[in-house]
């Protein structure tokens, strides 16, 4: 995993892309990334893809910063998987009419799997009401889906008197007219819509085929015709802003084609546009504590991500809201950092006094070392883990959101962003 | 170049408790070779500090076949001399993965003391509460500090405490090829074990050449199960039928076709699959020179199984151990803990029937397959690309394919005679 990302990351599809955003005539975007309540791990990928697109100027932002900022200052905001009922309870009407301002005064929404969910018209169940950004229903929900062949924790969620359930689980095939998809793009699918009743001119890509590295949860055949020719990706313009919605993560890391049709959208709207170019100043003097806390940071990420590798060979899982949580989950928010930290180590002597908000940083992954430890003999012991395990993601989360914007920032500080 | 290591060289300094990280640079290979050419140049660099230094060859922990071995190199108790004892099972693949390229622990400690080293970061750790643990309690004990069975711990028991000449590393719980006594010198600094683990990644030069090599050499590679095999052509007996009744199952090395070493279960029935609550069953027997003195001295092969377990346990060579032990045989388990209490370490490490093992840098780990030469070439090269000379030996496995991956993993062009020159 670590080694395909690795070379995905390398692929020379995101020159241009990051030639573009570098030049002045598109406007770097300063951008949010959802990771408040609901949030699964998947915004993760979303750094992976700005990483690659060269674009630094990113903020984590949780439902109370959306509700009361209004996301102003932001040029896009990206929400990824997770928990929709949850999304949506939490952002409440007023995150809801956040977003839409935010689009409505010309900024540019993606949102994938839960992220497209929340956004799509055709909702009519509280707390969803509120946020209708482009039309659109999902299809897979019914009342009583039939029995999965496999896989069911994954299969289906509470939603109203029925379910949304997901016939396939895994690696698709879209298609579509945008020169960016070309023949088609492959992108997985983790529970996301299969869209309906959108504007004809709105869909970007349709779901065309279903391939072996997928989980058929449905026999295969009857999946192929629930899903084929139906709508993946939507996009639509509202006043000045762009509604961009998909149901596979476009974003994955082990994705190129489909992070380049993300990135030829984000692209898009941007053009042509001008606006703020946000480059902080550099950070005063440097700061003798930065390589000793970065060292603990390293410490307690390896000794935690350790601990993680033999959670993952437990059979166990977690539910949390309406998701389900495996034990990867945990190694997944560690290697975020723990790719980052070299980087990190590098620029060292850029973050400034108390290394610029590291000290929480260790003091947290050192907890989250304690914590793993504690779970697995929980495990181990054969207890119940659930609340423990709540307690080690959702601070895995927030931890990873933190370490997340400080790397950003000093992304930002050492000029690799547009100057 | 890569050079398929990745990480500094760390150095430790036991009198202070402080690490440094040097750069571990493609000039080292260059200069001196990989693996243990390299850990003898680092040796000498650090001689005055008394070092041990923990290695791995150049394709330890990769996809070749039995690219199992590391090593520890230091200055025998025994012999006052250089000597080199293996890391094997997963320990020589966890040294690679640990995110140093070599270790270099130098001076003593004092107070004890263990290292973990895990993903390029290197913690030396208070060892109070492990001092006087046995090396299965050590292992354990530190495997649930740390959360995880897969660390491999690197530890010695009471002999190497006190530290008695008769002592050996363990690797986990199951003994060691030690017969230089280096867990006297890790007892002698104060140096309790060494626990190593890494999630990190080699890369290769040129990974679908290596790719392609790798396979190659696998499909073809010869593969067995127990010690017979590896003994073959010398006087050691049928280890496993002698075994067979209480064989639960073997296992391999890190990326060994064979499985050489063997679970024997004595404390539960050997056909037992499921976990039935008995805390220890048995114990994997990884040296085919005790089994070999034990029961070319007569013994039977359940108490000559727990007298193995129990110099283990204690850190004790298990060859010089079972060679002392094997004249006075005993049937009745319960005497074999005490026997083992008894051991003088008078014995020196060999094999039975006739000690055709050439003394100096190597002990006899690896049984005598070959003509002294050969043997020895064996372990040279075994020590220097990280592949176990039991298995090149045994196997008849052509080393040219080894060295032809070594090129396709790091750039590195190595024949036989340039691996005897690095030791010239
Ligand atoms: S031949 Fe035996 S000792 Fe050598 S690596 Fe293979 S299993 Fe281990």
């Amino acid at each position: 995993m670590q080694g395909r990302s690795r070379r995905a990351a390398g692929d020379p599809v995101f020159d241009r892309y990051r030639k573009v955003f570098s030049e002045g005539s598109t406007l770097y975007p300063r951008i949010a990334v959802y990771t408040g309540s609901g949030a699964s791990h998947s915004w993760i990928w979303f750094a992976d893809i700005f990483d690659r697109l060269g674009l630094f100027d990113v903020r984590f932002i949780d439902e109370s910063s959306v509700r009361d900022t209004g996301l102003s200052g932001f040029d896009a905001f990206f929400i990824g998987g997770g928990d929709t009922y949850e999304m949506a309870f939490s952002l409440g009407e007023d995150g809801a009419r956040a977003i839409e301002g935010f689009v409505r005064d010309g900024g540019f929404y993606f949102g994938s799997c839960a992220g497209a969910y929340l956004v799509l018209s055709g909702v009519d169940l509280e707390p969803f009401t509120h946020f209708n950004l482009i039309d659109g229903a999902m299809l897979n929900s019914m009342a009583a889906p039939p029995e999965p062949r496999c896989l069911e924790h994954k299969y289906k969620s509470a939603y109203g008197d029925g379910w949304v359930f997901h016939p396939v689980y895994g690696e698709v095939t879209v298609t579509g007219q945008h020169r960016a998809i070309g023949q088609c793009v492959n992108a997985p699918l983790f529970g996301g819509p299969v869209i309906g009743r959108a504007m004809p001119e709105d869909v970007l890509a349709e779901y065309s085929r279903l391939t072996e590295r997928a989980a058929y949860l449905w026999p295969r055949r009857e999946a192929e015709e629930f899903m084929i020719g139906r709508a993946a990706v939507l996009r639509s313009e509202l006043d000045g802003g762009t509604v961009v919605v998909s149901g596979p993560h476009l974003e994955h890391p082990l994705y190129t084609a489909a992070n380049a049709l993300a990135a030829e959208v984000l692209t898009e709207h941007f053009k042509g546009r001008s606006g703020r170019v946000s480059r902080p100043s550099r950070s005063a003097a440097s700061n003798s504590d930065t390589a000793p806390l970065l060292l603990e940071i390293k410490r307690q990420v390896s000794n935690a991500r350790i601990v993680g590798f033999g959670l993952e060979k437990m059979p166990v899982a977690w539910r949390l809201g309406h998701k389900v949580w495996e034990p990867e989950k945990i190694r997944m928010f560690l290697e975020c950092a723990w790719e980052r930290l070299p980087f990190m180590e590098e620029h060292a002597e850029l973050m400034g006094p108390s290394g610029g908000g590291l000290e929480p940083l260790a003091r947290g992954y050192a907890d989250v070392t304690r914590i793993s430890k504690s779970l697995k003999m929980r495990i181990e012991s054969g207890r119940d883990s659930q609340a423990e395990a709540s307690m080690l993601l959702l601070s895995l989360k927030e931890l990873t959101a933190r370490f997340l914007s400080i790397y950003f920032r000093l992304r930002l500080e050492t000029g690799f962003g547009r100057d | 170049m890569d050079v398929m290591y990745y990480g500094d060289t760390l150095i430790v300094d036991l009198p202070t408790g402080k690490t440094e990280q040097v750069e571990f640079s493609p000039e080292m290979l260059t200069e001196n070779g990989p693996g243990l050419a390299a850990g003898i140049a680092l040796y000498r660099d650090h001689e005055d500090g008394d070092p041990l230094v923990f290695g791995s060859g150049l394709l330890t922990g990769t996809t070749a076949p039995a690219s199992s071995l590391g090593f520890v190199l230091g200055k025998s108790p025994l012999s006052g001399e250089l000597a080199v004892s293996p890391l094997s099972l997963f320990s020589g693949a966890e040294m690679k993965l640990s995110g140093f390229s070599m270790v270099v622990i130098k001076g003593d400690s004092p107070k004890p003391v263990y290292l973990w080293l895990h993903d390029g970061v290197a913690d030396v750790l208070d060892a109070a509460e492990l001092w006087g643990l046995d090396t299965w309690g050590t292992t354990d004990a530190v495997r649930s500090e740390m959360g995880e069975q897969l660390v491999q711990v690197v530890s010695i028991g009471p002999a190497g405490e006190s530290p008695s000449k008769l002592s050996a590393y363990s690797i986990n719980y199951w003994g060691s090829g030690d017969t230089a006594a280096l867990g006297a010198r890790m007892g002698g600094k104060k140096l309790k074990a060494v626990a190593l683990r890494g999630l990190g990644m080699l890369d290769a030069e040129e990974p679908q050449d290596f790719y392609e090599g790798a396979k190659g050499l696998l499909s073809e590679a010869p593969a067995w199960k127990g010690f017979n095999k590896a003994c073959e052509g010398i006087d050691a007996g049928d280890i496993d039928g002698w075994l067979k009744p209480l064989v639960h199952r073997y296992r391999s090395c890190f990326a060994c076709p064979a499985a050489c070493n063997t679970f024997v279960k004595y404390n539960e029935g050997p056909s037992v699959m499921e976990s039935t609550g008995v805390e220890e069953p048995g114990m994997l027997v990884t040296g085919a020179a005790s089994a070999a003195w034990l029961l070319s001295g007569g013994w039977k092969a359940e108490p000559a199984c727990r007298a193995m377990e129990s110099m283990a346990r204690a850190g004790i060579d298990l060859i010089r151990g079972a060679r002392e032990l094997a004249g006075s045989p005993l049937d009745d388990a319960s005497e074999t803990e005490e026997a083992v209490g008894g051991l003088s370490g008078g014995e020196e490490a060999g094999w039975p029937g006739g000690d055709s093992s050439p003394k100096g840098l190597f002990g006899p780990w690896v049984p005598p397959l070959a003509d002294e030469d050969e043997w020895l070439l064996a372990n040279r090269i075994g020590y220097v690309i990280g592949i176990c000379p039991t298995y090149l030996l045994a196997s008849g496995m052509e080393t040219s394919g080894l060295f032809g991956l070594c090129s396709s993993a790091a750039g590195v062009e190595l024949d036989p005679s340039m691996v005897a020159g690095m030791f010239s």
